[in-house]
């Protein structure tokens, strides 16, 4: 039987991929490179631990609640998004991070450097779980639903919209597509889907602590996208997993965690930009030609 | 494409843009409606910028811009291009990571990106791809349809970008310097494309600087300098204005 | 605490602040890069310069050998990284540097570097005296950093304007591929840049790490945040910018947090008016497009 860490391993796993392909909408898919990702996790979790534990409201009312209340501030902190583009964006998510950050650490409502304990487990038609395979189950449900919503999103015009302001927003503007309005969009989207996996988080752990949801937090989220291969639909899955898995499972490993993480970062742009399993990529490259030689399947794109 | 039986007029009065000490457009005005205009200019005349000002992306600093009797000057870009006109850039600038039939289904997509609707199915549905299919057919691209844009060369890319400005379903094309970087026969071939795009109803706005090309092409020419409007009239009339001909010449210094 | 002593105090901080800067904006004037992994730069610098003073007892020695291999590592990053990235899009060198600044960071809180606790830096003054007068008094920790600051400016101004080497990178600044035309090393420069600005940055680690007594793994970060802060304030690439913006973020700092310092913690304060920069002013008080 899996044991107990396996599982909580797994489910740590499934919440990151869950981040992972919502980063990738706003930055894969939309081109807005953001390094405050790991603030609407932290919007998401505080939000749905404060309806539950403040409110007494029930699960499903905590977890919805923090996807609407995540995508709409996801809506209002990407407005920098429109005046600024690159680096100045960079520089404006990590300092839209800090700030969120630092309000759950200094405003008393939120808790306080203290956090918030004792978040109550997940109680569905009278059953109250944390943990174990229910819970797992709901996280990968949650995860699966997401990179449906990456899926779907990038078949519509929606998607076509996205990469259209990635690639060159004038040329964008040129053929009608509003590009704040559709930055807005991503923004919505890609903080929402973060929001439900801020939910899952705290309530899986039972209490939150402000710097779970620091800068650093953003860097691994975004790293998990552009090590796995940014704006496909693969490359985060395999990235966060990867990343998450990894050290959780190989003790000497984590104990490295940010230097391997750091080192493996310079070692993706010097030699694969584009990703492990990105379009182009050797590895994805030769898995296709595998698989086309033998006269089977379809490229991803 | 529907055939226009009458493309709305535009309307370009005296307009001026300044950008901090520079005085890009003074005063121009000019009306078009159903035609093939040439721009001319030697460098510097405020030719791009004129375009710029009318399709949305710059604000005019005094001056009023209509179409089809409504205001359009201040307009954002994708607004414009909703009213029907489209336009090209003078450096061409293709969604190099699409493929081409993406680059003019991009265009096909206008009427969605505004609404609820841009949330709803598929872009690439047989309705969109047989017009998308249709613009690559009358501008000779179908055969790298699925090839990326930016693996193209230039003259297909400028052709790419005629493609996907006409997937707007535009009644007035803005091309910005469309021969440049085109060979002969190319440019040719561009002037027969441009032709066709009038005769079914498409009303054009043609900057250029090949001046053999601009002259056999337009039925009439507008002549811009140093951001003024020099003079206007027939290809046989501009190129033997004197105060055309000093412009020129002013400006081979 | 009245204005002239807050200012001198300000001005003080300032210095910190410019020198951190500098090294950013001098890097961004001419590759276009947001250098991340400066903030491990100022640290390593913080902790050679412990290395040497534990070692020799002087704190000059200490400051000169910090910055000779701040510079060299300054130049390493530059060699092994970024030269490699000079023609991809723009994540490809930003999210390079994220990985460097993440990796060294990270080593540095090893134990057999600096270890995960503060150590202290004793250097006092350096034998420099307290400055009193009527209107405010300095010790000797702050006038070691203003003539520190000011000299390594000084040096810094010199080199720019009357060297060779520091005319190709005003060149380079204003338009790489021009400067490469008309015969600027490139790469001399690029490197040369990267050696000046992570020599600076050694320079305030040290000076920090005197004036706090105390160095530790991580005090490159907060110091780097504000840097982003200043050289976007002063125009990224301009290093006058970059000076005043240096001394208004001071100012502001000090000022504020003395009325409103309960609502937020001042830095999160300088992020507020980072986020209203790029949102209203992007290219800076003073920089152009």
């Amino acid at each position: 039987m899996f044991s107990g860490y396996i599982i909580s391993v797994a489910i740590f796993v499934g919440i990151w991929v869950t981040l992972a392909l919502s980063l990738n909408i706003l930055t894969g898919y939309a081109g807005q490179v953001s390094l405050g990702h790991a603030a609407f996790f932290g919007i998401g979790a505080y939000t749905s631990a404060i309806l539950s534990l403040k409110y007494g409201l029930p699960f499903w009312v905590d977890f919805l609640g923090a996807i609407i209340v995540t995508g709409l501030i996801g809506m209002v902190l990407g407005l920098p998004s429109l005046r600024v583009r690159h680096d100045f964006l960079v520089l404006a998510t990590m300092g839209i991070n800090f700030v969120v950050v630092a309000v759950f650490k200094y405003v008393d409502f939120f808790g306080g450097a203290m956090g918030l304990i004792n978040i109550p487990a997940p109680s569905i038609l009278g059953y109250s779980f944390r943990g174990g395979f229910p819970y797992l189950a709901l996280v990968w449900a949650f995860a699966t639903f997401t990179w449906l919503v990456s899926w779907y999103v990038s078949k519509t015009w929606v998607g076509l919209a996205f990469h259209t302001v990635r690639i060159d927003e004038e040329a964008a503007a040129a053929v009608g597509v509003s590009v704040p309005r559709f930055k807005i969009y991503a923004f919505a989207i890609s903080s929402a889907l973060a929001g439900g996996a801020g939910c899952l988080y705290g309530h899986f752990i039972g209490s939150l602590f402000p710097d779970t949801f620091v800068f650093v937090e953003s860097i691994v989220v975004l790293s998990m996208v552009i090590f796995g291969g940014v704006g496909t639909l693969r490359g985060p899955v395999l990235g966060a997993i990867i990343l998450k898995a990894a050290p959780e499972l190989l003790r000497f490993v984590q104990d490295y965690r940010f230097t391997i993480y750091g080192a493996l970062l310079v070692l993706m742009m010097l030699f694969q930009p584009m990703g492990l399993i990105g379009d182009d990529s050797l590895l994805w490259r030769s898995l296709t030609h595998l698989f086309r030689r033998e006269g089977v399947g379809e490229v991803d794109s | 494409m529907s055939q226009q039986l009458r493309t709305p007029l535009l309307e370009v009065q005296r307009v001026s843009k300044r950008f901090g000490g520079l005085q890009a457009l003074r005063e121009v005005s000019l009306q078009t409606r159903r035609e093939i205009l040439g721009l001319i200019g030697p460098n510097g005349a405020g030719k791009t910028t004129l375009f710029n000002v009318i399709s949305g992306f710059l604000p005019p600093t005094s001056g009023q811009v209509r179409y089809d009797g409504r205001t359009i000057h201040g307009r954002r870009p994708h607004q414009i291009v909703k009213m029907g006109i489209a336009r090209t850039f003078q450096i061409v600038k293709p969604f190099g990571d699409l493929t081409v039939m993406e680059n003019v289904l991009s265009g096909y997509g206008l009427p969605y990106y505004p609404s609820w609707r841009a949330f709803v199915g598929h872009f690439r549905t047989p309705g969109s791809e047989s017009a998308a299919r249709d613009i690559l057919e009358m501008t000779d691209l179908t055969a790298w349809a699925e090839t990326k844009a930016s693996s193209l060369p230039i003259g297909l890319q400028r052709r790419l970008e005629i493609a996907r400005a006409l997937a707007t379903g535009p009644q007035m094309l803005l091309l910005d310097e469309p021969a440049a970087g085109l060979t002969s026969q190319e440019a040719e071939e561009l002037a027969a494309l441009i032709r066709k795009l009038y005769e079914q109803g498409i009303s054009l706005i043609v900057i250029e600087h090949n001046m053999a090309f601009a002259m056999d092409l337009c039925q009439r020419i507008v002549v811009l300098a140093q951001g003024q409007f020099i003079a206007e009239g027939s290809p046989a009339d501009v190129q033997s204005n004197p105060a055309v001909i000093g412009a020129y010449l002013g400006s081979e210094v | 605490m009245p204005f002239m002593q807050n200012l001198s105090n300000a001005v003080v901080l300032a210095g910190t602040y410019i020198l951190m800067a500098a090294g950013l904006t001098m890097v961004y004037g001419v590759l276009k890069v947001l250098h991340i992994a400066h903030a491990a730069v100022y640290t390593i610098g913080a902790f050679i310069g412990l290395l040497v003073f534990t070692w020799a007892g002087n704190f000059w020695l200490a400051l000169a050998v910090a910055m000779l291999v701040s510079g060299i590592v300054g130049v390493l990053i530059y060699r092994c990284t970024y030269h490699y990235m000079l023609d991809a899009p723009r994540t490809v060198p930003l999210i390079a540097s994220i990985g460097l600044f993440v990796m060294l960071t990270d080593l540095l809180q090893k134990g057999f570097l600096m270890g995960p606790y503060q150590k202290a830096l004793p250097a006092g003054g350096a034998g420099l005296p307290r400055i009193q007068t009527s209107w405010f008094s300095l010790t000797p920790k702050q006038v070691l950093i203003l003539v520190v600051t000011v000299a390594l400016l000084a040096v810094v101004y010199l080199i720019l304007t009357r060297t060779r080497i520091g005319l190709g990178w005003q060149a380079a600044a204003m338009d790489r591929d021009m400067a490469a035309a008309v015969g600027v090393n490139l790469n001399r420069v690029i490197a040369f840049n990267f050696f000046l600005g992570s020599a600076l940055a050694g320079a305030a680690g040290v000076l920090v790490g005197v004036y706090n007594n105390s160095v530790f793994a991580t005090m490159g970060d907060l110091p780097s945040y504000k840097a982003f802060i200043i050289i976007v304030l002063g125009g990224m690439g301009s290093l006058p910018g970059t000076i005043i913006a240096s001394l208004l973020l001071a100012l502001v700092e000090n000022f504020l947090v003395a009325s409103v310092g309960y609502v937020l913690p001042r830095d999160a304060i300088a992020f507020l008016v980072l986020i209203l920069m790029l949102m209203f002013r992007p290219h800076g008080l003073l920089g152009q497009e």
